[in-house]
């Protein structure tokens, strides 16, 4: 885990849920495996294997990691062949498929990492797929595996030199180019491509391919095999065969070809072979061995006098040669070069200077002859040098051998060691960083949530005590102290919960996501034509919110649709563009979620409003002529209004912006409508990033104390005895021009004490917001705000509905939450 | 159309798509003498590429691109 990119790169969403489904998977696939060992004939289980290699295969596609597909692809048919009963299960099988497996894991840890899969991994996805199809029966290898095992063993490691390519091919004017920029220190590789003779149909172009092979210096295109007579040539099937040189690095190349590595041979090329390759008749093979072990040569390498012997043999010839070619100058550099990298793999270090001096001479003379006199005189140094150092090479890994013998026996003294050992065993877990997100069930982190929750309340005990200690034990310093400590767990206790609540917190885009399509869908179906906007699907909100919004904003974004966006050639009359606007925006406010839903359709009559509202009952003719437009607009949220003349399947019953709003509310958020005829409505919910923590207001009342939800309460007002009147039985005061009803709260809880004024004679007024009005609720006194963990009421009690719940004060007394809609 | 088949000559346009292949293939089976005029060409799908090589279909014209037209010459050129 230590070893994570460097820099975060913003993760795909899209990746990320495969990457956590493909582990699922991955994980499933295995313990079936394990299952059907047991039980090989279960056809269930078999299918249901099928089924998940099919859809990791069908997933892995969705992205560019064909290493990934093709092993799948390979394990898909053979567990094809199982399901058909053409191949019996059997324990190779599960060897296979598990590593196979195995494989896939690493791939996608890779993937995981750093986005992309490593080229060299195709080398390996060809061997594994390789070894999978190489289980199925016989006659079941299509047309696309026999190119697959035919002609080519997969791109290795540049060791496999395994005859000179036909270099002569090459034009001498490039072959000369080439072997200067060898000079140069560039490499360069020969690639025999053979399209799969399917390819066409896979949509590949081997031309194309081939035009774009980086670094690319010369090319050829030739049949593979004599090409059949024009009456009979299937165009279908590729029969051509590509040879290409190119400067680019072996990596390179296999991420250009990992698409096609069976297709593909690749062949380092060694300078000389580019000099050569017009005497190939003569000493092609000794020259093509001289290469091959030149670039092994490394000391380990290098183990027997044998090829040292032969090595030096073939440099000698070279250098016998008399004829005098353009490119002599380079054929002796390249020889020198040759040398004195044996001299130094064994350790013949004063070696390298002679051989520049007589390279120096060589070239002057335009003759190979100083240097072969050289070797010829110094051969036997070579070889001499060689003996000692194998001794030495042996004799070091004997003594290896002996030291780690007494720490097998004596495995706790060397425990380190004795690790060592284990790890060898532990292929599949090697390279295994752990999944990066968890999934962690929901419970977990409610309990989370409750214990930060209970900690904040006892935290909030300090200052009661640290009061204590100074009122009533008098002992000042250590009430300081306990404040000075209350600060440092106070600050602890909030970023924890702000942590909790980031665990919690999920993005809008979740419930957005599913807006294109729905709105795709409606807009065809009503015959509009409609944009969606979407804003601000960042935003993220407590997790139970989102969820909980998602049904209310169907319902808004439906009726915007049905009936606020017109048809195109109403809105063609009315001088608007055809295409109708839906805007669905989302925002964070301070510590709310604002989350707008805004047309320009031809928005909400309020005169229509009042009138369906008062015939259906809503409102009373008083109502009706009192309520102004804007309220008129929000009666849309009554239950059993709808402005829709027709009931269509889309809307129209009258329930759903009643819905909308029990809803909101039920999250403690508000909704609010805005509309003008002609241009179009916006609805505003408005809701806590997070339920867990209510702002509450303390208010006392008859020596009681009462939690009022900050999102109901409006103003705090003390208003004189004398300026409130009472109309029959009800009690109005004049509040900044408007007439408010006043209720006691003692009234209203049964409790027959009288609200007390102050000593100015005046009542504490707290202004409410209650079922779309305002109240005045007379109480004693107010108190301070809170921030409070909410506990809805348990049992019985959940039954009383005037309180929406109860929370722990710092000192430890129960706080109980009014529920103001239910007690006015 | 990347190909145009004129009287007895067929001109090759741009880019030539795989779809091209059957056409000309069916063509040039009924034009054995036929001509290709290669000079506007920018790229030729293989199958349409192997076609002109099983055809040995002369070449009027090589292509303007240089590098395509080093592809080309030694695969369509006459064996001499």
């Amino acid at each position: 885990m230590n070893a994570l990119p460097k820099n975060p790169l913003p993760k795909n969403p899209l990746l990320e849920q495969f990457l956590s489904e493909a582990r699922d998977l991955l994980e499933g696939i295995g313990q079936k495996l394990m299952q059907l060992e047991d039980a090989p004939s279960d056809q269930n289980l078999i299918n249901e294997l099928f089924r998940m290699v099919h859809t990791l295969k069908g997933n892995s596609g969705l992205f560019t990691f064909p290493e990934m597909t093709r092993v799948l692809h390979a394990g898909e048919d053979l567990l094809g062949k199982v399901r058909n009963g053409e191949l019996a299960f059997s324990r190779e099988l599960t060897d296979h498929l598990l590593s196979a497996m195995d494989f896939v894991g690493m791939l996608s840890n890779e993937i995981e990492q750093t986005e992309c899969i490593d080229a060299s991994r195709a080398a390996d996805a060809v061997r594994l797929a390789e070894s999978l199809r190489a289980l199925m029966p016989e006659a079941a290898i299509t047309s696309a595996e026999s190119s697959t095992t035919a002609p080519s063993t997969p791109i290795p490691a540049q060791s496999a030199v395994a005859a000179m390519p036909p270099l002569t091919e090459i034009p001498e004017a490039l072959r000369m180019e080439a072997f200067r920029r060898c000079g140069d220190g560039e490499n360069f590789h020969w690639i025999a491509y053979q399209p799969a003779p399917d390819c066409f149909f896979q949509g590949d172009d081997p031309f194309l391919r081939a035009r774009q092979t980086p670094g690319l210096l010369w090319g050829r295109v030739l049949p593979a095999e004599p090409l059949p007579p024009l009456a009979e040539l299937d165009t279908y099937k590729c029969s051509l065969q590509f040879h290409l040189l190119t400067a680019a690095l072996h990596e390179e190349l296999a991420e250009y070809f990992r698409y096609v590595p069976d297709q593909v041979e690749m062949v380092a090329i060694d300078p000389l072979w580019l000099t050569l390759s017009e005497r190939k008749s003569e000493s092609q093979s000794n020259f093509s061995e001289a290469a091959t072990l030149a670039e092994k040569s490394s000391p380990a390498a290098i183990e027997n006098a044998a090829a040292l012997t032969r090595l030096l043999a073939a440099q000698q010839k070279i250098l016998a040669l008399d004829d005098h070619p353009a490119w002599l100058s380079g054929r002796l550099k390249a020889v020198a070069s040759v040398l004195k990298n044996l001299a130094n793999s064994v350790g013949y270090a004063e070696a390298a200077n002679q051989i520049e001096a007589s390279l120096g001479t060589a070239l002057a003379a335009a003759s190979g002859l100083p240097l072969l006199d050289w070797l010829n005189a110094h051969q036997s140094q070579f070889t001499v040098k060689l003996v000692p150092q194998a001794a030495a090479n042996e004799s070091r890994s004997n003594a290896e051998e002996e030291s780690s013998t007494p720490a097998a026996d004596d495995g706790i003294k060397y425990g380190r060691r004795a690790d060592d050992g284990i790890k060898f065993g532990r292929r599949a877990e090697d390279n295994q960083t752990g999944p990066r997100s968890l999934k962690v069930d929901q419970a977990k982190i409610d309990r989370l949530m409750n214990l930060i929750g209970e900690l904040i309340v006892e935290k909030n005990a300090l200052p009661y005590l640290a009061q204590r200690a100074e009122a009533r034990y008098g002992v000042r310093e250590l009430s300081r102290e306990i404040k000075g400590k209350y600060s440092v767990i106070n600050r602890i206790a909030d970023e924890m919960q702000d942590a909790i609540m980031q665990v919690r917190m999920m993005a809008v885009s979740i419930v957005f996501q599913r807006f294109p399509r729905l709105v795709r869908d409606t807009s065809r179906k009503l015959g509009k034509e409609v944009q969606l906007v979407l804003e601000g699907e960042q935003t993220e909100a407590d997790k139970n919110i989102i969820e909980a919004l998602a049904d209310p904003l169907i319902h808004i974004v439906r009726n915007s649709l049905d009936h606020g966006l017109e048809t195109p050639e109403v809105r063609r009359a009315q001088g608007k563009p055809e295409t109708g606007t839906l805007t669905i925006r989302a925002a964070q406010q301070a510590d709310r979620v604002v989350i707008e839903i805004v047309d320009d359709g031809k928005g909400i009559d309020p005169a229509v409003i009042k009138r369906k509202a008062y015939e259906k009952g809503l409102i009373d003719e008083a109502a009706l002529e009192r309520i102004s437009d804007r309220e008129a607009v929000n009666l849309i949220f009554a239950a059993g209004l709808s402005t829709a003349a027709v009931v269509s399947d889309l809307s129209g019953r009258g329930v759903g912006m009643d819905v909308v709003r029990t809803a909101v509310e039920k999250l403690n958020g508000s909704v609010i409508v805005e509309s003008e005829v002609g241009k179009g409505t916006s609805i505003r919910i408005s809701l806590p990033l997070s339920m867990a923590v209510t702002q509450v207001m303390v208010i006392e009342s008859d020596g009681q104390l009462f939690g009022v939800p900050m999102d109901n309460v409006i103003e705090t007002v003390r208003v004189p005895r004398r300026s409130i009147h009472r109309i029959k039985q009800s009690m109005t005061a004049v509040l900044r021009g408007r007439v408010v009803p006043l209720k006691a709260l003692n009234g209203l809880l049964g409790i027959t004490a009288q609200p007390r004024a102050n000593m100015d004679d005046e009542l504490s007024v707290l202004l409410v917001q209650a079922g779309g009005g305002e109240l005045g609720l007379l109480v004693d006194g107010f108190r301070e705000t809170l921030g409070v963990i909410q506990k809805p009421m348990a049992g019985f009690l959940s039954n009383l509905s005037v309180w929406s719940g109860s929370a722990l004060m710092g000192d430890g007394s129960v706080l109980m939450i009014l529920n103001i809609r239910e007690i006015v | 159309m990347p190909i145009e088949f004129k009287k007895n000559r067929a001109v090759f346009q741009d880019e030539v798509g795989v779809e091209e292949a059957e056409g000309l293939l069916e063509w040039l089976q009924k034009k054995p003498a036929a001509k290709a005029d290669l000079s506007n060409l920018s790229h030729l799908h293989t199958a349409n590429l192997q076609v002109l090589m099983a055809a040995k279909a002369e070449i009027s014209k090589w292509p303007e691109n240089a590098e395509l037209r080093a592809w080309l010459q030694p695969a369509l050129k006459p064996a001499v």
